[in-house]
Parts: C-alpha cells; structure tokens; sequence
C-alpha cells in the first residue's frame, strides 16, 4: 500500500474493494480447483481467469495498493498471452499452481487490509516468475504485450488529500563512493539500484554491467559509482534511498536538465564501459471498476444489522403472547378477538420463519473451501485423495458457518495426514488406490448433520488407550469405557502432545480445540471408526433458533421451559416401573432401554410437593445421542419462546453445565429458565 | 537496543557476534545453526533483526531468508557472506534482504549496519 491516507479515510470504498476482491479471489479458486481435476484449461475458463484478474488490478490500482496491482497485471498479461495464442503448448498444472500462488499473496493482503495493517507484501518474487515463465511460453526474452494503447488518463474515485497534477520530473546525476574495503561494490551498487528503481522513471548507470563484469568492481573502488535518473522524487528522497545500503560512503547529486551530451562524453571516454537503459514498466492505467456479475439476485446486508431483525421479531413473539394470554382477557368469550389472534399469530409465525430463512446459507460456502485444501494436503503428503461433497446445498444459520470453517478444516486435514494410508499401501491391502475423503451434511428435524468420512487406516483403539494413559487423561477405569467414549478420549485437551503435533495437522489448533468450537455453537461432536475400513467424525449441531418451541413444565413454582425439539416423549411413571441401581440412582426401563433419571426439583433445588415418581411427570429428552428422563410436576403447555441470555451479573455463578441455556419472558410477564438439555445430560452420565 | 537472532553453522562466528553486540546493549533472543531451525525460531522469537550467514546444512540461508521473508515481509535480515558470493547475494536483496555484510568483517562494520537498521 502506498498512501496510508486516502484509503483508510474512506470507509465503504475499502469495504467494497475487500467484499468484491474476496469474492473474485473464491470465484477464481473455484475455477482453479475444477482445472485442476479436469486437467484442461478451457477457452472460457481463461477468460474467465483473465477478467477477474483485470478487474481485481482495476480496483486494486484505485485503491492504490500497488503490489496487488502489479501482480494482478503481470497475471493478466500471462492470460492474455494464453488466450491470444490458441494454439499454446501451456502447462496446465504449472498455469493453475501460479495462478493460485498469486491468489494466495492477494489473499494474504487482503487480509491485512482488513485487520487495518498495511498490505506490504513484496509482490516482486511473483512477478518476476510470472513474467519469467510468460517468457518461456511465448519463446521470446522481451516480452512484448500486444496490446491497444490506452489512451485513458487515471480517473481516482476517491481523492487523495490534494488534486492530482502532472508530476515534475527532475533529472540528477549522482556520483555515489562506498566505505573503504566493504568489500563486493559491484552488488552493493546493485543493491543501490535495486532501491531506487522504483521511483524513477529513468535510470542509467555506469558501470553498466554490475554482476557479469569482473573489472567493475575496482573501476566502483577508483571512480565512484554514476547514476543517471530522471524521477519525481526530491534530491534528498533520493539520497534517503541510496543510503539504504549501508556502506555508502558519499553521495553527489548534481540536478541538470538533460543527460544526452553527458552520456556522450562518459561514452567517449570509456569505450569499453557502454551505458545501458533502465526503463521500468509505465504506470498502470486505470479503468472502471466494472462489478463482477454475481451469478444470483443477491444484496449483502450486514450482519448486525440481521441481528438486530431478528431480536425484535424475538420480542414481536413475546409480546403477541402478552397480549394474546393477556390476564385481562381471562374468562371473556372473545370469538372476534380469537379469530384475530389466530391471523396474528399466522403471520408472527411467517415472519420468523423468514427471517430465518435469511440468514441461512448453503454450507457449499463452507464445503468448496475443502478443495483446496485437500489439494495442497495432496501435494504437501504426496498422498492422492479425493474429496467427495453431498449435500452442500444443505443450509445452515449464518452464526455457523463462521464457526465451522476452522473446525472442519482441521479434520479434513487430519483425516488425511493421519487417517488415509499412503497410496502403495493402500493397494497392498486391497484397497483402492486413492484415498477418498467424503464430505456430507444433511438436515433433520432441526439439526444440522455435517460427516467427515474417511476410508483410512480407523482408530486404534489401544492406541489411544495407552497415549490416554501416558498423557494421565484416563478418568474412568478402561473396562468401563464404551468404544465412543474411547475414541472421545482423542477430544481431551492433552491428548496429544506438542511434539507430536505435525506441522499440517496440529500446531495450536488440535482436536480439543475442534470440539470447543462446535460446542461453542450448541453442536455435538463424536467418532465412529472401523479399523483398516475408516473414521466418520459426526458433527451435529441445532439450528440456532433464537425462536425455538418450547414445553413449559413446572416444578414447585417455577416454570422451565424444555426445548421442544429434545423432547422424544413424556409419560406418567407407575411406582413398580422404577428401579434403583447399585449407586442409588433413580432409573427407569422403557422398551427395553434404561435410562437414568433426574429430578428436576433436586436438580436445580426448588421446593416441590412431587415427590413421589408418580405424582409428577416423565419428559424423555435426548441431546447428540444421549437419553436421559427428567421428573417434573406437571406439564404446562407448549409455548413459542424467545431464547434470551442470562443476564450478566448471573454470568459469574452460572457455568455452562449447570443445565440453564438461557431464560424467556412468559405471556404473563414471568421468567422461565430454560434448559440445556445437553448441559444436563453431560453433567449426569 | 535491538533483539537479533543469529544464525551461523559457526559457534564461532555466533560467539563473535554476540561478543560484539551485546556490550551495545543489543538482545541476542536467538541462536541457530541452520537455516530450519532459524525459521522456527523466528516464527517463536520474532526479532527485530536476523543476522545469517549463506552457506548451512538443512535449509541455506537463500531458503532460510526466502521462508523468513514469507511469514513477515517487513522482516530485517542481513545476510553474512564470504566473498565472492555475488549471485547468491543479488538473490538475496531481490528476495528481501536488507543488507549484507562481507567475512572477514570488524566490529565498526557490524555495529554500522545495526544502526541503519
């Protein structure tokens, strides 16, 4: 980035540029992941690639960020040669793997534009390839774009500080001398160069041949090293710049109005030494941004702003309720008044549904990202594995798929480090040669089910046994362990020590860190695994309904409210169906399973007249795929409510297993807590 | 006072620096001797400057300079070379390295460079 000012003043233009460049930079890396499979690269396909390198070093130009620009320029160049030239013997893989290098850097900068950080990433390495490899291709060392001159002058949408003039242009001649015996003056002029190419738009030197010519090292010793340059800068910017490389001894600069009968006479004496023209490439001519033709109807609308919709539907509920359960409509007979209520709450019921709806996006967002991924794991284990996506149509609450990314990343990334065997191996065990990782998410009934499959090597379960025992993360006696909870152990924080960690598959971020991050959302995480057959991670995690049906039950005079969807069944239990275990824990029996029992009352310690088993009534909740049957009193009736968080100053004595996900206002103006069910579950088994 | 992680396949070398620098008032926060090691710890470390010599098992100091460069541009990193080395050091500033310094070097010239860095 050039000029800190003008862009960081202005707000949206900066906002436009990321949101539109990010979406290019996926757009393209799309592309790249099918040329790379397909092995082609189409006719549409570069011009694809070209456009969106155009328009990227378009905006880039305006927003003055000048090391995207040339990298989108040198890559534009590059796809122009290929689609000019039809008939190009081009290497795919290498056109695709440049291509997604330069996308990476952009990404990168990209990224520090919108962290606020100054985007000054060195683009030259890249250029340089590129302009290197287009060298290759075309056969030719100069490489000449043929190309209509743009006759366009800059047009800036947004204003630098002053108004734009024609820069002077001031030409000096300087004589530079360095340290005595620093030793290798040559490169060291080298270097002088190379620090000030950039901000002239002429540049001669003598000696011309720093690197090749043996001799003119000493002449730089006797005679100073002399530079020709016609630039915009100041005599003492350009001083600033030579005196970038440290041994520089003196500097003269003379300013004079044309080089010509200079170079001549410099010419005449030295006949072996000819001087030699550094023009670097002419400034980047800007165009319009032209917006990229998004492929839907869609507007971006932030996200705060889709919150705060979404609490106020909240309250819309709430207070429906208020007035529709209002105490001083009990006991009227209120005909008209019900018909109404009922359309209200029709309506109530379509709003919340939309704006659900809108912040739902497909996890696609989420799955095409793993691409890539899996690629450059591909390359980086030399292993060849292909991922298979079902279901990316799935939808899931944007609040998600935020938190999802890293997780799933990681598994994916692990599955194939650790999980999927190395191709030879696979063969002699009969397997198929490469590696298959499947992706695969579905709904159901107010869940979202996200699967990483694998079909590698599975867990070993006395492996991760005896790491458990090692790393002293055993709690329970191993005997008692279920095949779940044993690959669970994989999930305990110190699992895997540091060493062990892989540069591709640990480094801070681990499998613990996995699991926190899909609770963090309400979800669920467990293994299934086969040895030699393979591993499926399965992730489930509840729609985030800020509006979620909820069943009210009371228990002595409170009210809590149960999460409708947790709900498998309710029943009023008979004495003889209850059964103590050894422990003394309450259980009972239904179609052949046990399931434990919790007292609500005991549980959260409210006062009850219940409490004899069959005075009060059974409510069955599962959460991920646990089953457990609280007591309460009596059941109250279903009721739509608004999930709100505890309040802060609560914040401090509630943990998140004490069993409240949060509270509601009921319609007459009372609070009930609601439940975790999960919170509940994993505190009792 | 700058943090400087050395990185020579020298004891000798490193010890002279070191010997050099710290009575200025300089931190040495790292030594390595290979151009992986000094990678990793730069990542950990995050001087201020690196000094690296050239030629080293592993990963060179071309490689070393060429990672160090990718996780943070702005990175200053002097390369230490023997004379003659030309090519390697052009390579050097065009990957990004900010100077460098010739063996056999003295003291003033060490000192030098860590002021205009």
């Amino acid at each position: 980035m050039d000029e800190g000012n003008s862009f960081f003043t202005n707000e949206p233009m900066l906002e436009m540029y990321i949101f539109e460049t990010s979406n290019l930079i996926e757009q393209l890396e799309e592309i790249l992941m099918k040329v790379e499979e397909s092995e082609r690269l189409s006719e549409d396909e570069i011009n694809e690639i070209f456009r969106i390198m155009h328009t990227i070093k378009g905006s880039s130009a305006m927003m003055m960020i000048s090391n995207i620009t040339k990298l989108a320029h040198s890559m534009e160049d590059l796809f122009y040669y290929v689609r000019e030239n039809k008939n190009l013997e081009a290497d795919v893989s290498k056109l695709s793997s440049k291509t997604l290098e330069s996308l990476d850097f952009i990404k990168a900068e990209i990224s520090k534009i919108k962290d606020g950080i100054m985007a000054d990433g060195d683009e030259n390495e890249l250029v340089e390839d590129i302009k290197e490899y287009l060298g290759l291709i075309s056969g030719d060392k100069s490489i000449e774009i043929k190309r209509e001159p743009n006759n366009k002058k800059q047009r800036y949408y947004i204003s630098p500080g002053s108004t734009i003039k024609e820069e002077t242009m001031r030409k000096f001649i300087v004589k530079v001398t360095f340290e005595k015996d620093c030793q290798m003056e040559n490169i060291r002029a080298y270097t002088v160069i190379h620090n000030l190419k950039d901000s002239c738009k002429e540049l001669f030197h003598l000696p011309k041949d720093l690197i090749e010519d043996a001799n003119c090292t000493n002449y730089i010793v006797l005679n100073g090293f002399v530079i020709y340059i016609t630039t915009p800068k100041t005599k003492e910017e350009i001083k600033e710049l030579i005196e970038m490389e440290v041994f520089v001894k003196t500097i003269d600069i003379e300013a004079v109005e044309e080089f010509d009968e200079n170079i001549l006479e410099v010419q005449e004496e030295n006949k072996k030494v000819d001087v030699r023209i550094y023009v670097p490439e002419t400034a980047v001519q800007e165009k319009e941004i032209t917006a990229p033709s998004m492929k839907q109807n869609i507007i971006s609308v932030n996200v705060n702003r889709l919150d705060k919709l979404m609490d106020m539907v909240g309250e819309i509920v709430i207070t429906e309720s208020m007035v529709i359960k209002n105490k001083d409509l009990e006991g009227l007979s209120l005909d008209s008044f019900n018909k109404a209520a009922i359309q209200l709450r029709k309506l109530t019921d379509e709003l919340q549904d939309i704006v659900m709806a809108i912040r739902m996006v497909p996890i696609s967002l989420v799955f095409t990202k793993m691409h890539r991924v899996v690629r450059d794991m591909s390359k980086k284990l030399g292993k060849e594995v292909e991922l298979e996506i079902i279901g990316e149509e799935t939808e899931v609450d944007k609040n998600i798929i935020d938190n999802i990314s890293d997780p799933i990343m990681h598994l994916i990334r692990n599955c194939m480090d650790h999980g999927i065997e190395e191709n030879d191996e696979r063969v002699d065990k009969g397997k198929q040669r490469k590696g298959r990782v499947m992706l695969e998410a579905k709904n159901t009934s107010g869940e979202v089910v996200i699967k990483v499959i694998d079909d590698g090597k599975g867990l070993d379960k006395q492996k991760i046994l005896s790491k458990a025992r090692k790393n002293g993360i055993l709690t329970k006696d191993e005997s008692d362990m279920t095949e779940r909870e044993i690959f669970g152990l994989i999930f305990v924080p110190g699992f895997s020590t540091k060493e062990e960690v892989t540069e591709f598959s640990g480094r801070g971020v681990g499998m613990d860190v996995v699991k926190k991050n899909i609770e963090k959302v309400g979800g669920s995480v467990f293994i299934e695994s086969v040895f030699d057959i393979g591993t499926t991670i399965n992730i489930k995690i509840p729609l985030t309904l800020a509006i979620v049906d909820g069943m009210e039950v009371s228990v002595g005079s409170s009210v809590y409210t149960i999460p409708i969807m947790s709900i498998k069944e309710s029943f009023k239990m008979k004495r003889e169906e209850l059964i103590i275990d050894t422990s003394g824990n309450e259980m009972v029996m239904v179609r052949g399973n046990c399931y434990p029992i919790m007292r609500l009352h005991e549980l959260f310690k409210v006062e009850t007249k219940n409490t004899n088993i069959e005075d009060g009534i059974i409510v069955m909740v599962e959460a991920g795929d646990r089953i457990i049957c609280l007591y309460a009193d009596a059941l109250l009736g279903e009721q739509q409510v608004v999930v709100k968080p505890l309040p802060p100053y609560l914040s401090r004595y509630i943990t998140k297993e004490c069993g409240i996900a949060g509270c509601t206002i009921l319609g007459d103006g009372n609070i009930s807590l609601i439940l975790d069910t999960a919170g509940i579950i994993n505190g009792v088994i | 006072m700058k943090n400087i992680l050395l990185v020579d396949d020298a004891l000798f070398m490193r010890y002279a620096l070191r010997l050099m620098l710290e009575p200025m008032g300089h931190n040495i926060v790292g030594e390595a001797s290979n151009g992986r090691d000094a990678v990793n710890l730069f990542k950990r470390v995050k001087p201020d400057l690196v000094l690296m010599d050239i030629t080293m098992p592993e990963l060179d100091g071309l490689g070393a300079l060429k990672e160090i460069m990718l996780i943070d541009a702005t990175a200053k990193v002097i390369m230490i070379s023997a004379m003659g080395r030309e090519l390697i050091i052009r390579e050097a500033i065009l990957l990004g390295a900010k100077g460098f310094i010739v063996k056999p070097f003295v003291e003033k010239t060490v000192l030098k460079v860590l002021e205009k860095m």
